[in-house]
């Protein structure tokens, strides 16, 4: 019975597992995605998005990229993953609104016990890139004019495989390091189509497409410290250049692209028995890279994030802590030569699933975010959900 | 070990949580909701200016000396016998003479009669009393509104179906025989019919029983059935023809009874036969034509301004890059005595091997269509000069890449033909490469900067 139960544990965790990495792409979030490289897609669980955190100093044991000296917390083998649909609606200058959505799995992520510390590999998005739009034209074919229909679709991502290692110095402060390798790949194809869309021409299709691999490395550095009902933790992540090396087939040129160096930094407060107060803040620069774009402009990706986590509510007899938070981040690429900022107010909880002599060996977090992406001609108000499944001790 | 520590155990391996089964599955009935319930849409920019660069499109008319060369016109694919239709005519257009041959099939030896005491039974003793031969024409592949006369005889040498034509009863290897007399030998008149097209389709020959006698060997070579038109300057072209026989039964000698004999087959001979143009394209007739060309499309495109404003020129194509490829004929008028009355449809294949013509094999059709370009049978008569286009971007994308689809090489070559073979008498004619109105290529270029990152 015992050895049944654990199988059956497992072989639901992994059903789970391929379920989230199988069912979809990574997929468009964003209008945003169509200026310059894209919108950045945060690797982030349930907690930190229903705590507006920017992925550090949350307090307690911690897998997230952006938190290497949280890693040395978990104590025990956990694996993490995160699954974040949205739904979001448009408005643009020239009475022009619609809606989409999509969903993605911003976070995938195992660390386990290594040499008196904790080894960890991740893989997290980076930043989404794909967005689709059609022009329509006329060509002269000899007889008379004809309906040209060019679509252009951008389909692909940058994501971040990482590895990681933290150790805890002592009782009070850890440190990590870890290291990413951006990976990835976009496609940007160009169809041109002749005649009316029901018509059945004898014209072909003109297609021009590139695809293009990211490439390139991160070194991220981080430390934490504990005291007394105070958790603070902070992290610097140095990029190397992001490289898109284009196929063999693509008539397109190589690319690197400049990418910021980030700062962040995170402190966890206990109020009381209950009552946790959490912020953060990131700052990035990425104004370098608008020299090299084309037809985008660049600005700063910084941002803060509070919330508060109510730890004593309880939902079908579990600990079920209540999470609320804001969060103000900048858009590093916009259209106009302007700053976008995406607001979000969230809420949230935890369910923790099973514990056994205060180590979570499984918990549900999951987030409920209303935000606003806001520019001079366009404004997306979007609902974003998000749902982790931490899992411990295997 | 007790059994509360086997309890203990459990719990702490059980990592969903054991003791709340429950919990576990909407936790995972949640994530699984969350990833399948959330369709995948892909946002739409609100701006042209998210498309990378604009091709150009431009219609280029390539001349025939920088595309094409080696024309050559070729004859005698098929046989009019394969046709399965008869053709007639007598001076038609000051020139054309035309017979259909026939071969009859055997009579019904054997028919349900009824009886003197009104039961039916079958009768294997039948007696021929006389009958008449039918004959259906086409009013519309038919020259003539008006009333004609046409001559049924009997055919008194050996013939070959196949290969008979006007100077020749048999014409195959080691065989040549001529007729005794053109056009089909010496024959003995039979009847002669009237046809008006205004009254029906049909010419009705009346027949002695002699004479349905003499077609019952199906074995003779020598027998048949000749049908001529006797009045002059009109091409009829004949479907089909039976033959009624009228047969008195032994069981019930007081009664007539009809019965039908059909024909085994037919072919039709004509003069004069048309010599291959000179200076043009000809495609169809019976036997048919098919004309050969080679095809070298350019590869470097220079010159256009559209062009090398995006991309540096000379622009060498790549096969992407041609949207639209065909070739551009302009009729003219087909001799009087060949032009279709009906439409003609065009085909363009790849001829395999060049070096083996007349007996080269051809590719697949290039035409999209099924039934290929059908071109009007005024664009040869009354309204020539009509350009016709026949499209082959496939095959020119092919060409210029230099293999297919499979990794074959490309034939270079291509035949201009029928897409039934033969199909009629008539064919088609075009203007050649020495005409003002020579054959050209017409392309559509679609040329664009290569797409790259933002």
């Amino acid at each position: 019975m015992i050895s049944r139960a654990t199988t059956a544990a497992k072989s639901t965790t992994m059903s789970a597992l391929i379920l989230l990495v199988s069912a979809a792409p990574v997929w468009g979030q964003s209008l945003f995605n169509a200026a310059g490289l894209g919108t950045p897609v945060e690797a982030l669980d349930g907690r930190a998005r229903a705590l507006g955190s920017m992925g550090i100093g949350l307090g307690g044991p911690s897998i997230l990229p952006t938190d290497p000296g949280g890693l040395a917390r978990l104590g025990i083998s956990t694996g993490v993953m995160a699954a974040s649909p949205s739904w979001v609606e448009y408005s643009a200058s020239g009475d022009r609104s619609g809606s989409f959505q999509g969903n993605r799995f911003p976070l995938v992520g195992i660390g386990y016990p290594f040499f008196g510390g904790m080894a960890s590999v991740q893989i997290g998005s980076f930043l989404d890139q794909s967005y689709g739009v059609t022009r329509v034209g006329q060509a002269d074919l000899g007889n008379e004019p004809v309906q040209t229909s060019d679509e252009f679709s951008q389909d692909g991502s940058v994501s971040n495989v990482n590895l990681g290692f933290a150790r805890a110095i002592n009782e009070r402060f850890a440190a990590g390091l870890t290291i990413g390798r951006y990976a990835g790949s976009l496609d940007r194809t160009l169809v041109r189509t002749y005649g009316e869309e029901d018509e059945e021409g004898n014209v072909d299709q003109y297609i021009e497409s590139g695809v293009w691999s990211w490439g390139g490395w991160s070194l991220t550095a981080g430390g934490s410290a504990n005291f007394d009902g105070l958790e603070v933790a902070g992290s610097i992540q140095i990029p190397s250049t992001l490289s898109a090396n284009a196929s063999a087939e693509t008539r397109g040129s190589d690319r690197s692209f400049s990418l910021p160096i980030q700062y962040r930094l995170g402190a966890t407060a206990n109020l009381g028995p209950s009552v946790l107060l959490h912020s953060s803040v990131v700052l990035a620069d990425w104004s370098d890279a608008e020299d090299e774009l084309s037809d985008a402009y660049a600005n700063s990706g910084s941002g803060f994030g509070v919330g508060l986590e109510l730890s004593r509510a309880r939902l079908l007899g579990k600990d079920a802590p209540l999470r609320f938070g804001f969060r103000r981040v900048g858009l590093p690429f916009a259209f106009e030569d302007e700053s976008v900022t995406e607001r979000t107010l969230s809420g949230g909880f935890g369910l923790v699933l099973n514990e056994t002599a205060g180590i979570v060996l499984a918990r549900m977090d999951m987030s409920i975010e209303r935000g606003r992406r806001s520019s001079a001609n366009l404004t997306e108000n979007f609902w974003r959900a998000t749902l982790s499944l931490l899992t411990s001790g295997f | 070990m007790s059994t509360a520590s086997i309890g203990r155990k459990t719990r702490s391996l059980s990592v969903l949580g054991a003791y709340r089964p429950g919990v576990t599955v909407a936790a995972v009935g949640l994530m699984a909701a969350f990833t399948a319930g959330c369709e995948e849409q892909t946002p739409v920019a609100l701006s042209d200016d998210a498309i990378p660069g604009s091709p150009i499109t431009v219609t280029v008319e390539i001349p025939w000396s920088e595309f094409a060369s080696n024309l050559e016109v070729f004859g005698g694919y098929g046989s009019a016998e394969d046709i399965g239709q008869g053709v007639l005519a007598e001076d038609f257009a000051g020139s054309l003479d035309a017979r259909t041959l026939m071969r009859i099939g055997a009579y019904p030896r054997i028919a349900t009669v009824q009886d003197t005491t009104g039961a039916s039974r079958p009768d294997s003793t039948l007696t021929i009393l006389g009958g008449r031969f039918v004959a259906f024409f086409d009013p519309v592949e038919s020259t003539n509104t008006t009333p004609v006369t046409l001559a049924l005889g009997a055919t008194t040498e050996e013939w070959d179906q196949t290969t008979a034509t006007w100077d020749f009863a048999i014409d195959t290897i080691n065989d040549q025989r001529s007729w005794a007399e053109a056009g089909g030998g010496a024959v003995t008149p039979f009847a002669e019919a009237t046809w008006d097209p205004a009254t029906g389709d049909t010419a009705v020959f009346i027949l002695d029983s002699a004479q349905i006698a003499s077609w019952t060997d199906t074995t003779d070579l020598s027998v048949g059935a000749r049908i001529a038109v006797l009045d002059t300057g009109e091409r009829l072209a004949l479907n089909r023809a039976l033959i009624r026989l009228d047969a008195r039964p032994s069981s019930n000698p007081d009664t007539i009874i009809e019965l039908t004999a059909t024909t085994r087959g037919s072919t039709f001979i004509y003069s004069p036969f048309p010599q291959p143009p000179p200076d043009g394209v000809r495609i169809g007739g019976a036997p048919s034509w098919r004309t050969i060309l080679d095809l070298n499309l350019p590869e470097v495109i220079d010159g256009i301004p559209e062009f090398c404003a995006i991309v540096s020129c000379p622009h060498t194509l790549s096969p992407g890059e041609i949207s639209y490829a065909a070739l551009v004929l302009t009729s003219r008028l087909t001799e009087a005595a060949f032009q279709p009355t009906d439409s003609i449809r065009l085909d363009v294949r790849t001829v395999l091997n060049r070096a083996a013509m007349p007996k080269s094999p051809l590719g697949v059709s290039l035409i999209v269509t099924p039934f290929g370009r059908t071109v009007p049978p005024e664009a040869f008569g009354s309204a020539p000069g009509l350009e016709i286009e026949i499209p082959f971007t496939g095959y020119a994308r092919d060409r210029l890449r230099g293999t297919d689809a499979s990794g074959n090489p490309t034939p270079e070559t291509l035949a201009l033909l029928s897409v039934i073979e033969p199909f009629s008498i008539a064919f088609a004619s075009f203007e050649g490469p020495l005409s003002p109105a020579e054959p050209y290529l017409r392309l559509v270029l679609t040329i664009g900067p290569p797409v790259e990152l933002p």
